[in-house]
């Protein structure tokens, strides 16, 4: 009985565990900041939340920017988004970024680096459950975002998920039945997109501070 | 001037000095008062994590034992089933009260735990799972639509960490399937919060083990009946019977040897700052030797110094065993933090619970301690002859 309230105890651990990390930080942000800028040096953490960075004023900006209305349970303003400032000595090269997204099975992690003007320069889904989740994960898909800034998806409406012109409007759905998680990962990233823009000028973020370059 | 503030300038004197010699008392109340709020808040928790399975009985497939624990928890990995006849030959029991059949199934997925992939555990149920386990109610949406049906409820924390509401899909990886999502149980603080409920007989489907059972969770019209419902079971074939008072007095054994320890810690601490006290108020009073002596010159009685001393030991004790407790509150979370990480296993629910008990005994035991730390120190100014006293002190 002993050794079996043991394995009780680990296995009740264990599972305990996979429900720990609601957020959307890196999974391992020194290996990870390394993978999308070889040259980096060091990196810095900021926390910032909707609530913290404007309130509510910031929200309703933001989702007339996205064209969408945010989710009340899982889109709440004091959701909190890790902005990871890439360094090479001081100067900085480039952010590190990820929103959590409602997708069509369960919860997308999308994370986003981008160049200190905001071009996308890498892109991959952190988390994604889906029958479909190897052709969304495949570079030939991800690769498709490389170079597009927030400027691109303005065209983009996310709740048509359809965009008439521009770059965005050539990505196509990889999928064959998985057309929400598509138009998802596009709201994702735009939302992320316009969520960088909003922190680095939003003095309450303390994001633009550190991103002085 | 009151003997209060006769030692209360006493001890102003050397501010540092008492100042430290407070902190350590401090430090040896929080810890004795951190260590039993522990010990009572691990043993609540365990008791309501425990008790909230909802069964005292759980009947599963005979095997490993550590197999018939892991499902105890909440299923676990490398299950053995068997043959829902048995559960229909139990049912029938007339001491029982309640009676769940449960079928825990897992599958890998690789997007778990940060990438590197966990275990989702999911569970067949039928309508007498919420019958055995009235505070499992709905946040949102509602019980299944038919008894085949392939839809799923989701525990709290599942169904935050995939973003779900009733209407929404989900997708089971390894056997590739879809289910809809028709309702979300709102959090119940136990392993619960983590699990995908089916359909009993959709689980047996999708998992292709038709007619098969993980457990069976039974709550009795009488506990008393207990020992003889378990003897009763021990005779079918194939099954074995594991009851929550044995879990729990298994669980509560281990704990004992960890309370030994933590409270041979506390000991430790207490006596420390014992010996701290001491120490300071010896030297204060070798300080004070000629002091003493004019006292007593002057018509001071060896009960009035031994009063002083023993006043001004008492006075660091009890405002060491304020701020003790002061520690104690403030350092709740802190402790808990840490706790969360450090243990094997951490149930679910508050673990260091710091009762106003506790708080009042720990204070009386810091002024206690004090009146025993001023003993020897007070007796040995009061044991000062004046004229050797005024001549040693200078």
């Amino acid at each position: 009985m002993f050794r079996s309230v043991l394995v009780l105890l680990f296995f009740a651990n264990l599972c305990a565990n996979a429900f720990a990390a609601v957020g959307c930080s890196l999974n391992d942000p020194d290996r990870d900041v390394k993978r999308l800028f070889p040259e980096s040096t060091g990196y810095r953490t900021t926390f910032v939340t909707i609530k913290e960075a404007g309130g509510e004023a910031l929200e309703r900006d933001i989702e007339e920017r996205l064209g969408d209305k945010f989710d009340t349970v899982y889109e709440s303003p004091d959701v909190p988004y890790a902005y990871y400032t890439v360094l090479k000595g001081k100067d900085v090269i480039g952010r590190i970024h990820g929103v959590n997204q409602k997708g069509q099975y369960g919860g997308l992690q999308l994370i986003l680096a981008t160049d200190p003007a905001g071009r996308i320069v890498g892109f991959y889904y952190q988390k994604i459950s889906s029958p479909e989740s190897a052709v969304f994960r495949n570079k030939a898909f991800t690769d498709l975002f490389k170079g597009l800034s927030l400027e691109d998806f303005s065209a983009y409406d996310v709740k048509e998920g359809a965009a008439n012109e521009g770059r965005v409007s050539k990505i196509q759905d990889p999928s064959k039945n998985s057309g929400e998680d598509f138009r998802a990962t596009l709201r994702g990233i735009k939302k992320n997109l316009i969520l960088l823009d909003v922190f680095l000028h939003a003095p309450e973020s303390g994001l633009g501070k550190e991103g002085g370059k | 001037m009151t003997w209060l503030s006769v030692a209360f300038k006493n001890l102003a004197r050397k501010k540092v000095r008492s100042l430290l010699t407070i902190g350590g008392v401090a430090i040896a109340v929080a810890v004795l008062v951190s260590l039993l709020g522990f010990d009572a808040g691990y043993q609540r928790a365990l008791t309501g994590n425990i008790d909230k399975m909802g069964y005292q009985v759980l009947v599963t497939a005979k095997g490993c034992p550590y197999e018939a624990a892991t499902l105890m928890l909440q299923g676990g990995g490398g299950l053995r089933y068997m043959d829902e006849a048995i559960y229909e030959k139990i049912v029938k029991d007339p001491r029982i009260e309640k009676i769940t059949p449960q079928l825990v199934a897992t599958a890998f997925d690789k997007e778990r735990q940060g990438g590197q992939g966990g275990v989702v555990l999911y569970m067949g149920i039928d309508p007498s799972y919420l019958a055995l386990k009235p505070w499992a109610t709905f946040k949102t949406g509602g019980w299944f639509s038919g008894d085949e049906a392939d839809e799923a409820i989701m525990g709290y924390e599942v169904a935050e960490l995939e973003q779900r509401l009733p209407g929404d899909q989900i997708f089971i990886p390894n056997v590739d399937k879809v289910l809809k999502v028709v309702g979300i149980f709102n959090r119940t603080g136990t392993q619960d919060d983590g699990v995908i409920f089916l359909p009993l007989k959709t689980a047996q489907r999708i998992f292709g083990l038709p007619g098969k059972l993980t457990g069976i969770g039974i709550k009795l019209k009488d506990l008393g009946t207990l020992g003889d419902f378990e003897e009763d079971l021990y005779n079918e074939p194939g099954i074995q019977v594991i009851s929550m008072a044995q879990v729990k007095g298994t669980i509560f054994n281990l704990i004992a040897s960890a309370r030994t320890m933590t409270n041979a810690v506390a000991l430790i601490a207490v006596v420390i700052a014992v010996i701290g006290v001491i120490n300071t108020i010896l030297m204060s009073v070798f300080e004070r030797t000629k002091e003493i002596g004019v006292m007593k010159a002057i018509g001071a009685s060896r009960l009035d110094i031994f009063r002083i001393i023993w006043m001004e030991t008492t006075l660091i004790c009890l405002i060491g065993g304020i701020a003790g407790d002061m520690m104690a509150i403030a350092g709740t979370h802190a402790v808990e933090f840490i706790l969360r990480r450090v243990l094997p296993y951490a149930p679910s629910g508050q673990l260091v619970f710091i009762t106003l008990r506790l708080l009042g005994i720990s204070f009386i035991g810091a002024v206690i301690m004090g009146l025993i730390a001023g003993i020897y120190p007070a007796f040995r100014a009061s044991s000062m002859r004046p004229v050797e006293a005024i001549r040693l002190g200078d």
